[in-house]
């Protein structure tokens, strides 16, 4: 076994071995899964409440017609609002639609007594507008009018269809690329920032526990903190292979057992073969697209290969400054003036990922997705989208450039920050070994 | 004559500050040989180059009389001043790890310990983390640690500050014990008693420069008083000296 595979070894075996590590790589998942039941659930809950409103209607044409649905009740009334207001038991809220509504259509208010919500608001001014839409109407005099518009009537659903460079067309959810691409964004700036300072700790752990000269009497320093490096990315992939183990099967589960087989069936047909069409056949078109895009294998196995890269290239361009800080100082409380400059860059990436998540194709997401120190969050983020082939390509070339010229630079101010006890080395200080002879 | 180390011309430079200058110094194989010289003299930094821990901006050292190579790190043994464990890495894993680094295999570096941990009668530590021993039972591992590849040279920088007085004793028995088996031993010290008591060479080295160097009998005849030669304990202690030769500078 060579040198910096011992080294490698083990870095992964005290990390995996620990029980913090097992307790994340299981319970992460599971919350996450938790997590999307407990918002499914405040959802349902949401819609369990029912509102009543009382009408005071003094047009005559609007209460009469108002049909209540699940959650508002309308409930005409001849009492005030006055009357109303000393006495409310159920009610919540008041709705005042003046004698005029027909040619003033701003003559109606609202009073409630408890918060209202844009929700409620607009679904009871859509009402209203159809009642007097269709008042309005009526006063044309048209023949068999009711006929008519129930005729006209028409809900559009709209299906996505993404063209990509080989022509083939291939539908898609923007509603899924968006949440894949803020879940896969944040992912990437959380491990790269978590892993990135675990190298740090344990190169100041290293040299807090005076362990150091003795493992460089044996092995380059190089080869010391490559090794380090290596050994906690293999730690971040295993977590990270676990997670996606964990939510795949989790996921394929509450596919399998809450989806209605219709719809299943279609999605697994869109999966397949990518076929236009199919989705036109049912009401609900955006779950079929969203479940035909997840089953996709090469849909979601292709973001799960991009991540991956992009998260070793910016992994190893951070950790290597993380290691070249750890050297310099003596404990973590001296690294943090040291870990801004660091972070800068990975929280504006942060920023960018949020820009390319709403408009994957403006110039600021490009320009992010192409620049090394931004790139891993924001082209992940794009990538759901559907990323040009040399725009990726480019990128990757450039952060693996990068990463090459900053693991060598943090070698250099590595091998001698870790010989450097006591006082805090200043910036120029830290740029000034980088020119030591070895 | 054979010698084991030689250091020739070595010059090192950290930025403005020149650490060693124009030093050479040749190392008799089978010799107890003190570095000595005060605090940022450039003892260590001499022994990070015998190490391979840093590399001379110029001249060269030699291992068994060629240029020292990657691999003759693995002949080395190295107790550095600046010494620590694995504070959460149990005992035995630890010894196993910087074997292997030494380039032992798994197999014969847990041989080798066991033999140690018994000399030692420490076999009960094998699974406890570092950070449970005390510090002298720490200072033990340690040690099994920087011989546990049979070295045949032994680098120890000032290995008796920091260790009790019976690890001290302990250290010191060892040391004479491997001499005894054909290892040179190189260390660094302030302790001028533990000098006359175990040396056969020494070099002085003071403000980057070596200033004097030989057999302890070369160093006295130089410094001492010639009429008492054949009492040499009556001539002057090595402390005399050092404080003569650096105060001259």
């Amino acid at each position: 076994m060579s040198k910096i595979s011992i080294i490698i070894a083990r870095e992964f075996n005290e990390r995996v071995r620990k029980r913090s590590f097992l307790i994340t790589t299981i319970l992460t998942p599971l919350l996450m899964v938790g997590l999307i039941g407990a918002m499914i659930a405040m959802m349902t809950m949401r819609s369990g409440e029912v509102k009543h409103i009382e009408v005071i209607d003094s047009s005559g044409v609007v209460a009469s017609r108002l049909e209540s649905t699940g959650t508002i009740q309308y409930e005409p009334t001849q009492r005030t609002l006055e009357e109303i207001n000393t006495s409310h038991p159920d009610t919540w809220g008041v709705l005042v639609v003046g004698a005029d509504v027909m040619t003033n259509s701003s003559n109606v208010q609202l009073y409630t007594y408890s918060s209202s919500t844009l929700e409620t608001e607009m679904s009871i001014a859509g009402d209203i507008e159809q009642i007097v839409e269709a008042e309005k109407l009526k006063g044309y005099d048209i023949e068999n009018l009711p006929q008519i518009l129930d005729e006209v009537r028409t809900n559009v659903s709209l299906t996505a269809y993404k063209i990509d460079d080989s022509g083939s067309q291939k539908e898609s959810s923007s509603a899924l690329a968006m949440g894949l691409a803020y879940v896969l964004g944040i992912l990437m700036y959380m491990f790269v920032l978590l892993y990135g300072v675990q190298v740090m700790n344990g190169v100041i752990e290293e040299k807090n526990s005076k362990v150091l000269e003795v493992v460089v009497s044996s092995v380059r320093p190089f080869q010391l903190m490559m090794g380090k490096i290596v050994g906690i990315a293999l730690v971040a992939v295993t977590q990270f292979i676990i997670w996606v183990a964990i939510l795949g099967i989790a996921g394929a589960a509450m596919i399998q057992f809450m989806v209605p087989s219709d719809v299943l069936a279609l999605a697994q047909a869109g999966a397949g073969a990518g076929m236009p069409g199919a989705v036109g056949m049912t009401d609900n078109a955006e779950l079929v697209t969203v479940l035909s895009n997840v089953m996709d294998f090469s849909y979601i196995g292709k973001m799960l290969v991009v991540f991956l890269i992009f998260f070793v290239g910016g992994y190893l361009l951070y950790a290597g400054m993380f290691a070249a800080v750890g050297s310099a100082v003596d404990n973590v409380q001296d690294a943090q003036q040291f870990q801004m400059p660091i972070t800068l860059p990975l929280v504006l990436g942060l920023i960018g990922m949020i820009n390319a998540m709403q408009d994957p194709t403006s110039s600021m997401a490009f320009w992010l997705s192409i620049i090394p120190f931004t790139s891993p969050m924001v082209m992940v983020a794009r990538i759901p989208y559907g990323v040009p082939g040399w725009e990726l390509a480019l990128s990757i070339v450039l952060l693996v450039a990068t990463f090459i010229v900053m693991v060598w630079l943090a070698g250099k101010i590595y091998r001698v920050g870790i010989f450097m006890y006591g006082k805090k080395p200043t910036f120029s200080e830290l740029i000034k070994w980088i020119s030591y002879k070895s | 004559m054979d010698y084991i180390i030689q250091a020739e011309h070595v010059v090192k430079q950290y930025g403005a500050f020149r650490a060693l200058d124009d030093v050479s110094v040749n190392i008799p194989r089978g010799s107890v040989y003190g570095l000595l010289g005060p605090n940022g003299a450039g003892k260590t930094t001499l022994i990070r180059i015998i190490n391979r821990i840093t590399a001379p901006d110029s001249g060269r050292i030699l291992f068994d009389g060629h240029d020292i190579q990657p691999s003759d790190v693995e002949l080395i043994g190295y107790l550095p001043e600046e010494r620590g464990l694995y504070k959460k890495m149990k005992v035995g894993d630890q010894v196993l790890y910087f074997a292997q680094l030494k380039g032992l295999t798994k197999a014969e570096a847990t041989r080798r310990a066991k033999d140690w941990f018994v000399r030692f009668g420490i076999e009960s530590w094998w699974g406890k983390k570092v950070e449970e021993l005390s510090k002298g039972m720490a200072q033990k591992v340690q040690f099994i640690t920087t011989v546990l590849h049979e070295p045949r040279l032994l680098i120890f920088d000032e290995p008796f500050s920091g260790f009790d007085p019976l690890n001290a004793q302990l250290l010191k028995d060892e040391m004479l014990r491997l001499r005894d088996q054909g290892a040179t031993i190189i260390f660094s010290t302030h302790n001028m008693a533990s000098v006359e008591e175990i040396c056969t060479h020494i070099t002085l080295i003071n403000k980057a420069r070596n200033i004097l160097s030989g057999s302890l009998d070369e160093v006295r005849a130089e410094f001492g008083a010639v009429e008492v030669r054949e009492v040499v304990k009556m001539g002057k202690s090595m402390n005399d000296i050092f404080i003569e030769a650096v105060g001259n500078e």
